[in-house]
Order: C-alpha cells, then structure tokens, then sequence
C-alpha cells in the first residue's frame, strides 16, 4: 500500500465514527461538560459510564444533535453536526431512550412505523413495511404487531422502541461509505429484567457487523464490562477515564467515582471477572 | 329538436328576453308581498301579528284588537285570555324561526327583543317588522295606544279607552294630594330577570318609579335609568320601608315570608315589619289603563292608615 | 431466534377508511334532518327544489315563497353553521390533545375560547350602536376582535410557559386555566356592567347558539376551518410523531417548537371564529377526540378528518335537539353540550385514575 493511501486510510479511521472535539456544555451558570473529547468508533460496542449528575444525559444529547454544545463540536465520520440537515439526521442516527411514553394508544406495528418517518412523505411505501417487518421480528415482536402498545410490559415496550429506532437507520447495504448510522441508547435497560437487558445488548451489538457506530449509556458496571468494548468514564463533566479493556480501570478511580469501594473477584466459567461494590 | 317541457315560464323563456323576465318575476313577488305588508292596515282577516310586548299586546286587548294576534311572548300574560295564545318564547331569547313559524303578517314589538339579529332575519323573509317605542310617560303611552287604534281599525275604542284612562288618572293624582304631606316611605321595586336569574331594581324614571312617586313612596334606589342588578348588600343598603316585587320574583319563593327571608332582604325594615308585597309586573312596569288602580293598590300599602280610598275601581 | 416474518400492515389503517364513510354518511343524514325539522318542516323533496330554484336550474315558484326564504336564508345557514362550529371544535380539541400530550385537554383550554368571548364582549359593550351589535350581520368588528382577543391570551399562556423557546406543557396547562379565569372574569364584568341592550346580546350569546346564523358568518367560518384543516392535515406525521414526546419526533427529523406554534396559530384562528359567531360552546373538541380513539385509532392521519366529520354530526345533532326541546323557543346548544359533556369528562378522569398511565383505552 502506497503511503498516500495509507495516510487516506487513516485519516478515514481517525475520523470515523462520532467524535467530540472538546465539548463544553453550559446551561446557565452551571457547567455541565467541561471540554469532553472522546471518540466513538464503528465496529466496538462504546459505553459511557458515570454516577448520576456526570453528564452522561447531556454528553448523549450534544452527541445525538438535540443540544448544542456551549464551546467545541461533534462530528460524524469527520463531518460536523451542523452540517447535517434534520431530515438526513433522522436517517442516519437513532437513540433508543430511557423510557418512551406513548401518550395514546397505538398499535404495536404503528409504533414501530414511526421509525420510518424520515423516510417517506405521506403514506409508507411497501419497502417501508418490509423493513419495520424484519425489525420487529428481530427484536421478536412480529407476532404482537396488532397489539396495542400499552399492554406490553415494560420489557416488551423497550423492544416495540428498539424495532422503532432500527427501522429508523435500517440500512440493507453495511458495506457502502454512505451506509454509516449511529445508534446511541440512553440506559435503554434501566427498567428491564434481566431477560430483557441482555435481550436488548445482543440485538445492539448484533449492529455492529455493518459501519454501525453503537454509543451506550449503561449504569450496570458489570453488565458493561460484559457487553463493551471502549469506556468512558465520566465524573463531573470530565471524563475521568477512557479505555478498552475493562481489567485496565483503576479501582481507585472507580472508588473515587462512584464513591463505593471495589473489589475484583473472579468469575465462574467463561464469565470475566466481576466487581464487587461495597460502601 | 328535443321536446321542452311546457310551462308559462317557457313560454316566457321564448317570448321575451332575460332583463324583462327578472322584471315580470320581480313584479310577481312584489305582488305576493304587498298585500302580506298592506294587510296590517287594514282589519281584515288576513291580519296575523305576533306580538313580543306585553305592554302592547295589553293594549290590544284593551281597545279590542286582540282577534289580530296569533302568537305572544313568554311574558305576556295579562289578560289571562291571551295565555291561550302560543308564546315564541322570551322576548329577549326569541327564534326568529319560531315567530315566522307562525306566519304572521307583521311582527309588533317595542323594541325590547333580542337577540337583535331577529329583527332582520325576521324582515328578510319579507315579513314587516313594527317598532312602536312607548316612551316614558303617561302621555307617550297613550299616543301609542292611539296608534294602534288607527292601525288596526280600532280608533273609536282607543280613543275612549284613553277617555277613561285619563280620567282615572286624574282621580287617583286628585287622591294623591292626601299624602303630600306625610312622610314618603322607601319603597324597593323588585323585578326578577328571567334571562340572568337575578333579581333587578327598577330605578328612577322608569314607569314604577312614577307609581311609587303618585302614590306617596319614594324610590329607595338613588340612581336613574332602567333597572339595576340587586345584591344582598345593595337590598340592604337601600333599607327600603316597602318592597314591591313583581309576580316572577316572588313566586319563585313562594311567599311573603319566604321572601322576607332572602339575603339583603332580610335585614331590611320591610322585611322585619312584614311590608312585602306581590304585584303583577303587568300592573307596574309600564303605564296602561289599570294605572290607576295600581296607584291606589299601591297607595293602600304605604298609606295603611289612610286605607279610606275613594272611587275604588 | 428470529420469528417468522408476517405482513404488517399498520392497524390504523385498516377499516380507518370505511369508519370515515361511515361518519360521512351519518353526517349527511343528520344535515338532511337538521335542514328539514324545526317551527317549519321541509322534506328532503322540498329542500332539493329550493337548492334548485336557489341555483337557478329550476324557476322559482312563487307560492312557497315564505318556507324558500326561510330555508335559504335561515335554515340552510343555520345547518351549515352547526357543522362547521362542531368540525371546527372537534378538530382542535384533537389538535390541542395532540400538543399538549394529554386526553383532558379543550381548545379552551389554552385561553383560546375565554379570549375570543372576552374580546366579542368588548365590541358589543363598548362597541355601540345597534348594528355592530349583532355579530353575524354587522361590521367585521366583532371577529377580529375574537381573534385578537384569542390570540392575545394564547400568546399570553404560550409566553408565560416556554423558557428558551421551548414549551413546558404542564407549565402551559396551568397558565392555560389562569388566563381562562382572567378573561371569563373579564367577560361577566363586561356582561355586569353592559346597559340593558347589549346586556341581551352578551348573556344569550355566551350560552352557545346558532340562532342568529346567515350566511356572512357561515362564510367567515368556512374559510377559517378549511384553511386551517387543510394546513395542519399536511402534518399529520409530526402529530403522530410527538405522542412519543418532543425529543423523540425531534429525533425524527421534526422541528417540535416550531410546528406547535404554528398549530397553536391555527387553532387559535378557527376557534376564535367559531366562537365570535356563536358563542361558548364548550366539551365538544374534549369528547370528540376520545370517542374517535376509542372506536378506532389514534393515528392523526383518521383523527384529524375523523374528528371534523364526528365534530360536525355531533353539533348538527345537538341543534336539532335545542330547537326541537322547548317549541317554539330554543334552547342554547351551550348548555346541551355541557349536560352531556359533562359526564362524559368526569367518567374520562375516574378511567384514567383507574387505569393510570398504563392508557385506559383499553
């Protein structure tokens, strides 16, 4: 490989992904993020980690575009945020919420409809159907596609949002340059069993076979290190620590973090090692 | 050429052109109207009026015009025999729909109807509309009457009703003197407001007004004009030595006792020594020829001493 | 595990259509029984010759002159107006649960018809003379005062509630029932105050009714509901979209703050139109929408035409009963929509404390 092309490929890696370029984050005189750089690369399942007050909410609403940043930018594959026009957003990322509440009763196939939105005028197209068809039955909600929404349990609901917000960046194509999505959850497990949190974690990291940038906020240490591949630590609005292997985090600074105490024990099988938090 | 349907309006079609058509047509409606308009002159049995006033409706039956109405209103009461007539409803809630339903050759009214939009939707089905205002005096009053003598034929009769009208004015004003002297208690006119459900004050310069004035009272409200909207506070303030209330008002509460237990009412001197009295609003709202009578009937309660009265009807 | 695959075919879709038919027919049997029942009775035969003769296909005859004129002049407008009233209160009352997330939501709840009656009321009590106190017939004053006196306080709510432009809805919601309190105070103090002839006016016109109905307002009315259906029919999607929330259809691709002002505009306009023709009339864009969500779907797409076309056979309904209930008086539409609408409101609260924020449809 000649160096122009090595030097293009890199830049390519460099830039690939979402990126924040010093971001700070201000909401009248309380400083939320204070100069957060961070990249988020395609292909590794990235979590973002942090007691509560950190700036993860804040950090996931600059990255997804809902805020804008105070100082700094975000940039997706090397390309601003601003420069994308609200519908081309729309169609290239998608964030998987908390907990979405559906004001009034709808179908189970019309929430996840929803996600296609971006994607057509006034009515859907068949290919439309097709592809909140195949996101439905990946998130095995087909056979509840008539249902109304709100007798789903809780678990059941979060997949209805997550069929939604695949159809919404649903690309057939995940080798082209153009096919680049971005799926961000913001602790799309809180409320979910066990059943359901691991459900949900395999279907995202399922993504990340096409150029899929997967950005994760998790509460469940454990659970993160189970399923992450790149870490950040958030504390303050700064990030306190930013690695991909879970056995390299200092326990001091999750102590100091999270204001427990922490210890590794050793887990049975192929399971990694836990943590163990005390107070 | 295919056949055309043979009518005097095809025929018209073929005969003459566009412009004399609109104007025959024209004709032929004006023909229908006319005589709908006309006929309230004259005292013929195409006259059909529905009248919205009792004052006026009163009148008719006075002077012997009352074969000409077909319809009143809700409060149009006196002469009992003019409740066998249909009411349209309310005068001031009235559908104009309700009163063309009739198909009266005239609506008659005082002026005081609402809502004001009947009046023209009334008009724009071709149906005239008769605004005769009373006035605000004895005098006034019976110019209307004579008015409606001419109108509708009966000028002879309203003429010597209004003889008689007069006269027994000046009898009950020659018995008023009786008083002059004495002290004139307060006296509250109560009327009731169908539209509001609220109880109203007739204030000074209204006909009610005059009759407490001629028959030795003085009004207990200070301010002039039409009626005012009554508190408790405003009853109690008044501290009327009488309260007059007129038949809506107080039938609503049963009786005088009930009444006298109303709020504002209660604390007033009328209420504690038992001077509440009933009367028809017919007899007080507005001048007619039981004036008269009124003024005595009215007399008779704030002069209890006096009660020596003469001529009684 | 993947599951088999099925066609999916949005619910709200199916049958949407045919339910629509189905209320587009019953609102033109209840147009037909509207124009032919009341102090006069036309057959449908009867209307269809005035229609004709009005429209110059067939000549006039000149025996039934009086029952044409009414029917064109009074009935016919009349009918219409109803219709038009319902779809208009039907429709925003859709709108306005829309935005503001929540199924107890009127359009007057964002000051829209306490400001409109408030400033109706300033022209017919300060507005004097005779021919300005007759709305439909007189100057355009009362109107525009309508909608200024709508607008004014929605942009009132609207301000008091948003901070940094964006708008808290619980915020709104409240400011909504402060701004109602003010202007209804306003309005009865007009109403207190007025002398004897525009007193008759306000009182009856505040109760709701379609008796002084011509064709002026019936016109003005007509612009302002099909402008602002055919406007917010375009968005339906966006409708749909913030059931999950601002943030969500703001995800979608959507402007939030941006479409609930021009939402709130075109509300504020329709409403403040209706209510300057005919008055208070309150419940219906509360029960209309609830029915319609709970015969079929929530899907704005069926909701919006959904709730003009039940809206208008509701109204027209309704004034068949306040003519037909006290002949040959009528009674305010206000107050049958209230005594029906009434109960129908409490009985939506007791199911959603039953059934909480799980969505008490069931």
């Amino acid at each position: 490989m000649d160096d122009a092309r090595v030097r293009q490929q890199r830049t390519r890696d460099d830039t690939a992904g979402v990126v924040l370029h010093g971001v700070t984050y201000r909401a009248g005189n309380t400083l939320i993020l204070d100069g957060v750089s961070v990249r988020f690369r395609p292909g590794q399942f990235n979590v973002v980690l942090g007691p509560n007050g950190a700036g993860k909410s804040t950090l996931l609403r600059v990255a997804t575009g809902l805020a804008q940043p105070t100082a700094g930018e975000v940039t997706y594959d090397g390309e601003p945020l601003t420069a994308f026009g609200a519908q081309r957003l729309a169609r290239t990322r998608a964030v998987l919420s908390q907990h979405v509440e559906l004001a009034f009763p709808l179908p189970v196939a019309d929430v996840a409809m929803m996600g296609r939105y971006p994607h057509y005028g006034r009515t859907p197209a068949a290919r439309d159907r097709e592809i909140v068809d195949a996101a439905l039955s990946l998130v095995g909600m087909t056979d509840r596609a008539a249902q109304p929404y709100s007798t789903l349990s809780g678990g059941e609901q979060q997949k209805v949002q997550l069929a939604r917000v695949l159809a919404q960046i649903w690309t057939e194509d995940s080798t082209a340059a153009s096919a680049s999505r971005f799926l961000f959850l913001d602790e799309p497990t809180s409320s979910l069993d066990v059943h359901y949190q691991l459900h949900l974690l395999d279907v995202a990291r399922g993504l990340l076979e096409g150029r899929c940038t997967v950005v994760a906020i998790l509460h469940d240490l454990n659970v993160a290190f189970r399923y992450g591949d790149h870490f950040v630590l958030l504390d303050g609005g700064r990030v306190a620590w930013n690695g991909e292997r879970a056995e390299e985090i200092p326990l001091p600074v999750l102590e100091r973090v999270f204001r427990v105490k922490a210890r590794r024990v050793s887990g049975s099988g192929d399971a990694g090692p836990l943590l163990q938090f005390t107070l | 050429m295919h056949s055309v349907a043979c009518s005097p309006y095809s025929v018209l079609h073929r005969v003459v052109g566009i412009r004399t058509q609109r104007a025959l047509r024209l004709y032929a409606t004006l023909l229908a109207v006319v005589p709908l308009a006309c006929s309230g002159r004259t005292d013929d049995a195409g006259t059909r009026v529905v009248g919205v006033s009792k004052q006026i409706n009163e009148y008719l039956y006075e002077i012997g015009a009352e074969s000409v109405l077909v319809a009143r209103d809700l409060t149009s009461i006196y002469p009992p025999a003019i409740r066998s007539l249909p009411s349209v409803g309310y005068h001031r809630a009235l559908s104009a729909e309700g009163i063309i339903s009739m198909r009266p050759t005239m609506l008659l009214t005082d002026g005081n109807l609402g809502p004001e939009a009947v009046v023209e939707q009334v008009r724009k089905v071709g149906i005239p509309v008769v605004i005769l205002t009373p006035g605000s005096t004895v005098d006034s009053a019976q110019m209307l009457m004579a008015e409606l003598g001419r109108r509708f034929g009966r000028a002879r009769m309203a003429d010597s009703v209004i003889g008689a009208w007069t006269r027994g004015m000046s009898d009950a004003l020659a018995d008023s003197t009786r008083w002059s002297g004495a002290a004139k208690p307060r006296v509250l006119v109560m009327h009731f407001g169908q539209l509001n459900n609220s109880y109203l004050a007739l204030k000074r310069g209204s006909a009610a007004d005059r009759i407490i004035g001629w028959a030795g009272g003085t009004n207990a409200m200070d301010s002039v004009g039409g009626m005012m909207r009554l508190t408790p506070e405003l009853i109690a303030r008044a501290a009327p030595d009488v309260i007059i209330a007129t038949d809506v008002g107080f039938d609503r509460v049963g009786s005088a006792e009930k009444f006298a237990a109303l709020p504002g009412v209660a604390l007033t001197p009328a209420a504690r020594n038992g001077r509440v009295y009933r009367v028809d609003e017919t007899e007080v709202m507005y001048f007619g020829p039981r004036t008269p009578a009124s003024i005595r009937k009215v007399a008779g309660w704030l002069h209890p001493a006096d009660s020596t009265t003469t001529g009684a009807r | 595990m993947r599951d088999e695959p099925a066609r999916v075919t949005p619910v709200a879709r199916r049958g949407s259509a045919g339910t629509l038919v189905v209320l587009g027919v019953l609102l033109v049997v209840a147009l037909v029984v509207s124009g032919g029942v009341g102090a006069f009775t036309f057959t449908p035969a009867r209307m269809a010759s005035y229609l004709a003769q009005a429209a110059g296909l067939v000549s006039p005859a000149e025996t039934d002159a009086l029952g044409r004129s009414v029917f064109l002049e009074l009935r016919l407008p009349r009918v219409l107006l109803s219709a038009l009233t319902g779809a208009v209160l039907g429709v925003s009352g859709t709108i306005m649960q829309g935005l503001f997330r929540n199924p107890i939501v009127e359009p007057g709840l964002a000051g829209t018809s306490a400001g409109a009656a408030l400033g109706a009321s300033l022209v017919f009590v300060l507005g004097g003379g005779a021919s300005a106190l007759s709305a439909p017939l007189g100057s355009l004053a009362v109107p525009l005062m309508a909608f200024a006196g709508a607008f004014g306080a929605t942009m009132l709510v609207y301000r008091v509630s948003a901070t940094f432009g964006k708008v808290n809805v619980f915020t709104l919601l409240l400011a909504g029932i402060a701004v109602n309190a003010v202007c209804s105070a306003g309005t009865g103090f007009l109403s207190y105050m007025a002398r004897d002839p525009q007193a008759r006016n306000i009182t009856f016109w505040n109760l709701g009714t379609f008796t002084t109905a011509d064709w002026r307002g019936v016109s003005v009315v007509a612009v302002s509901f099909v402008a602002c259906f055919v406007l917010t029919l375009r968005d339906a999607k966006a409708l749909n979209a913030l059931m999950l929330g601002e943030d969500e259809a703001a995800l979608l691709g959507m402007d939030p703050q941006r479409l609930i002002i021009r939402w709130l505009v075109l509300n504020t306009l329709m409403v403040a139109t209706a209510t300057a023709m005919v008055g208070v009339i309150a419940f219906v864009g509360l029960v209309v929408p609830h029915v319609l969500r709970m015969m079929k779907s929530s899907d704005y797409g069926f909701l919006l035409p959904g709730s003009a076309l039940l809206g208008a056979l509701l109204m027209v309904v309704v004034d068949v009963v306040a003519r037909l209930i006290i002949p040959p008086a009528e009674l305010p539409v206000g107050i049958i929509t209230a005594v029906v609408g009434a109960p129908v409101f409490l009985w939506i609260l007791l199911l959603q404390q039953r059934r909480g924020s799980a969505g008490f449809y069931g």
